[in-house]
């Protein structure tokens, strides 16, 4: 729905991507990975305070990282850290005037290295989670 | 001291044009447009700002007031002028019979001609159809037309003259029924209707001026609304204006603007004024004329195609040929109503001549001594032009 | 109305309506149409045979004045160059609404004189050498000849921006993109664009670029214009002098 002015609550706008292209989506992607990158970042410390608390915390705590949920959200920030890390990459070079005709090539590239890199940890993660 | 308003009605080329050339002589005017700028005829212009050479031969009168003018709005208003000249190319044998009489009519009005040999109209323009017998080169230019009218609107914004945009017409009053002293209009924003007095209303309606005048009573005028259509590709093939060395005819002009080109016109007859459809076989022959002229347009693609009704004056004595002359007519000689005036026909290029004849007859008519002012004074930015919502 | 037998697909027409002291809402009305004609001329055909009261923008029907831009499901467009056809299809609907952060005057026209105020004060020149320009680099073609820049001042970049959705202050990308003209700023420009609601602002959506329908690709002028205002930033603590 039309008739709107420019005005800050109208943040929400930034994460709607209909009728918008891959740049829009390279935008919304960037924030959303940012700030599920502070809220891990926030989940780590809690979980260093955990871990003062002695060995037998320690182990209890790397057991529940083992399990699938876990496994899969540590998935999530190990893609949230490459597509954020490299799109961030991606925006300094077009910044700098490298590359701008062809940033729509470049987003699907990082997206593409974000998706392997899943691929790989998650191999990884799970054959040590299975090995015990 | 009192300063008598004057209401103009319409806000194409020629109400703009003319609120700047009123208010410059310090009368309090306002605009009423139903639209927004230039949304008419006006809007939908080739862009050509005629050097005359067009009409050189048959219509000198014309083709004098077009030089003169190019001459002036090409200092007045340069940021909205593209000043690169035009061409005249000849094809055939039909369009050599032409050059002399053309040549000599040039001369006669003081339109300055250089002919080029082929080769040398090539290199000046390459995408030129490579079989042209002759080119000459005339001054014509190209104009962005919401840009001009912009920049005479802010003029007269500047001189106090108020715009109200999206305000109908719908009605012209008075005290008794020989003089109109108010309009009545739709407000379309708001959607409520408005009056307000003014010591004389001048009809720029243009095509539509037959309406509006009808407003006032009894009052009929010579107007035929003649279409023509245009069609844009979107590569820009040629810097130049090209024009066809014929007598006018249809889809011999080519105006290049910013990264494309325009090729029209034709010209016939409508009845409805506030719709012409575009139609198929026009289009084709504008492609097919343009690419007499520029045959890489077969390598372009369609960018716009529209249609636009040019207001012509039917010469009053029986039915006879249509002038592109501009005619103003006070209401009060010819129909017995007063306060009224009429100004119509008339071209883009020649919009500043025609409201400096209109301001001097408006300020007749007023008893108000001030002396037009708008030929050697450079207009305002057009990004100067405020919306005024109220 | 005239029956045209080349008006062979019907579209639905949704249109944005809002008069002074109304509520907004959304009119519906059917219209046959040519699929290779645009879609202001459908917009047209309604104000002309179905509702006289319908508010638009337009003039000269030909993307050199840049009026008629509004958002066509969702997307912003300039109506008098958008056909049907790359549009939607036969028996499709079609909502039109005005371009995003501009003030809606009425309906479906936007008040662009903010912007124009704004390139205005970037001293954006309207008539240029005939250079071409893109991100690729810079061919001078034929420097005697003058033309209309690239840039309409249509404001589809302004509407599509996400920065401009949130921020009434940032110039905005045609402006931003009107100031990297060739040549050196004067200070008050600087000022303008050197500043964090100007060329520091933007947030490489490239959304500007996509919607431009002149070859403007403003995304790349704004950055262009930031290597030039680090150069200026340099240039003058190493204190060497910038002709003017």
């Amino acid at each position: 729905m039309s008739e709107q002015t420019p005005k800050a609550v109208n943040w929400m706008k930034w994460f709607d991507p209909r009728s918008r292209g891959v740049g829009m989506w390279a935008f919304i992607i960037n924030r959303l990975s940012g700030l599920g990158l502070v809220l891990y970042l926030v989940l780590h410390l809690i979980m260093l305070g955990k871990l003062a608390k002695g060995p037998q915390a320690y182990d209890q705590f790397i057991a529940m990282m083992k399990t699938p949920f876990w496994i899969a959200g540590e998935l999530l920030v190990v893609a949230a850290v490459f597509i954020h890390g490299l799109n961030g990459v991606r925006i300094i070079l077009t910044s700098f005037g490298i590359g701008g005709d062809r940033q729509k090539q470049l987003f699907l590239i990082i997206m593409l290295v974000a998706g392997a890199a899943v691929i790989f940890f998650a191999w990884k993660m799970f054959a040590h989670a299975g090995g015990g | 001291m009192y300063k008598p308003r004057v209401i103009v009605i319409g806000a194409g080329f020629t109400g703009v044009a003319l609120a700047y050339d009123l208010a410059r002589r310090g009368l309090d005017v306002v605009v009423l447009e139903r639209g927004p700028l230039v949304n008419g005829t006006s809007g939908r212009t080739h862009g050509l700002l005629h050097s005359g050479a067009r009409y050189a031969v048959d219509d000198p009168e014309s083709a004098v007031e077009c030089i003169q003018e190019n001459i002036i709005l090409s200092r007045i208003v340069p940021e909205v002028i593209e000043p690169n000249g035009g061409l005249f190319i000849a094809l055939n044998e039909q369009d050599m019979n032409y050059r002399e009489e053309f040549l000599a009519g040039c001369a006669r009005c003081g339109i300055p001609t250089r002919e080029l040999t082929p080769r040398q109209a090539l290199e000046l323009e390459p995408h030129l159809n490579p079989q042209l017998k002759t080119a000459v080169t005339v001054p014509d230019a190209a104009f962005d037309p919401l840009r001009l009218a912009m920049a005479f609107t802010a003029s007269a914004q500047f001189y106090g003259a108020q715009f109200r945009l999206f305000c109908e017409v719908i009605g012209l009053t008075g005290n008794h029924s020989s003089q109109i002293s108010a309009v009545q209009f739709n407000n379309r924003i708001t959607g409520r209707e408005e009056v307000i007095e003014g010591d004389i209303v001048v009809n720029a309606a243009g095509v539509w001026a037959g309406k509006i005048a009808g407003m006032a009573g009894n009052i009929h005028l010579p107007i035929r609304p003649t279409p023509g259509i245009m069609v844009t590709y979107d590569k820009r093939l040629c810097q130049l204006v090209i024009n066809r060395f014929n007598k006018p005819g249809d889809g011999d002009i080519i105006v290049p603007q910013r990264h494309f080109i325009t090729v029209g016109t034709t010209s016939f007859e409508a009845d409805d004024l506030d719709y012409i459809p575009v139609v198929q076989e026009q289009i084709d022959l504008m492609y097919e004329r343009g690419c007499e002229l520029i045959p890489d347009i077969k390598h372009t693609n369609q960018r716009a195609a529209f249609m636009a009704s040019r207001p012509l004056l039917d010469s009053e004595a029986v039915g006879g040929s249509l002038t592109r002359t501009f005619k103003c007519f006070d209401h009060k000689i010819r129909d017995g109503i007063d306060g009224l005036v009429t100004i119509t026909g008339g071209k883009a290029t020649t919009m500043r001549l025609m409201a400096e004849k209109t301001a001097d007859i408006v300020c007749k008519k007023l008893g108000w001594q001030a002396e037009c002012t708008t030929k050697e004074n450079i207009l305002h930015s057009y990004r100067e032009f405020i919306f005024q919502n109220d | 109305m005239t029956e045209n037998k080349k008006y062979t697909w019907n579209i639905i027409f949704k249109i944005f309506r809002k008069k002074a002291g109304q509520p907004a809402h959304y009119d519906q009305f059917d219209v046959a149409v040519n699929p290779d004609e645009y879609i202001l001329d459908g917009i047209e055909r309604i104000w002309a045979y179905q509702d006289r009261s319908l508010v638009f923008s337009h003039a000269c029907h030909h993307s050199t004045c840049g009026a008629c831009g509004m958002l066509v499901n969702g997307e912003e467009k300039l109506t008098c160059i958008t056909t049907f056809r790359s549009v939607t299809r036969n028996g499709g609907t079609l909502r039109i609404e005005p371009l995003r952060n501009f003030p809606v005057i009425s309906d479906l026209a936007v008040d662009m004189t903010g912007m124009f105020e704004r390139m205005h004060a970037v001293s954006h020149r309207p008539v240029i050498a005939d250079t071409f320009e893109t991100s690729r680099g810079r061919k001078k073609e034929r420097e005697d000849l003058l033309r209309l820049a690239d840039c309409i001042e249509c404001g589809l970049c302004i509407s599509a921006c996400p920065i401009s959705a949130t921020s009434a202050d940032y110039i905005g990308p045609a402006v931003l993109a009107g100031a990297q003209q060739p040549g050196t700023f004067g200070e008050n420009v600087l000022n303008i664009v050197d500043s964090e609601d100007g060329a520091w602002r933007c947030h490489s959506a490239y959304e500007c670029t996509r919607v431009c329908p002149s070859n403007v690709d403003p995304a790349w002028r704004i950055m262009d214009l930031r290597k030039k205002l680090v150069l200026t930033r340099v240039k003058r603590m190493m204190g060497i002098k910038e002709k003017t």
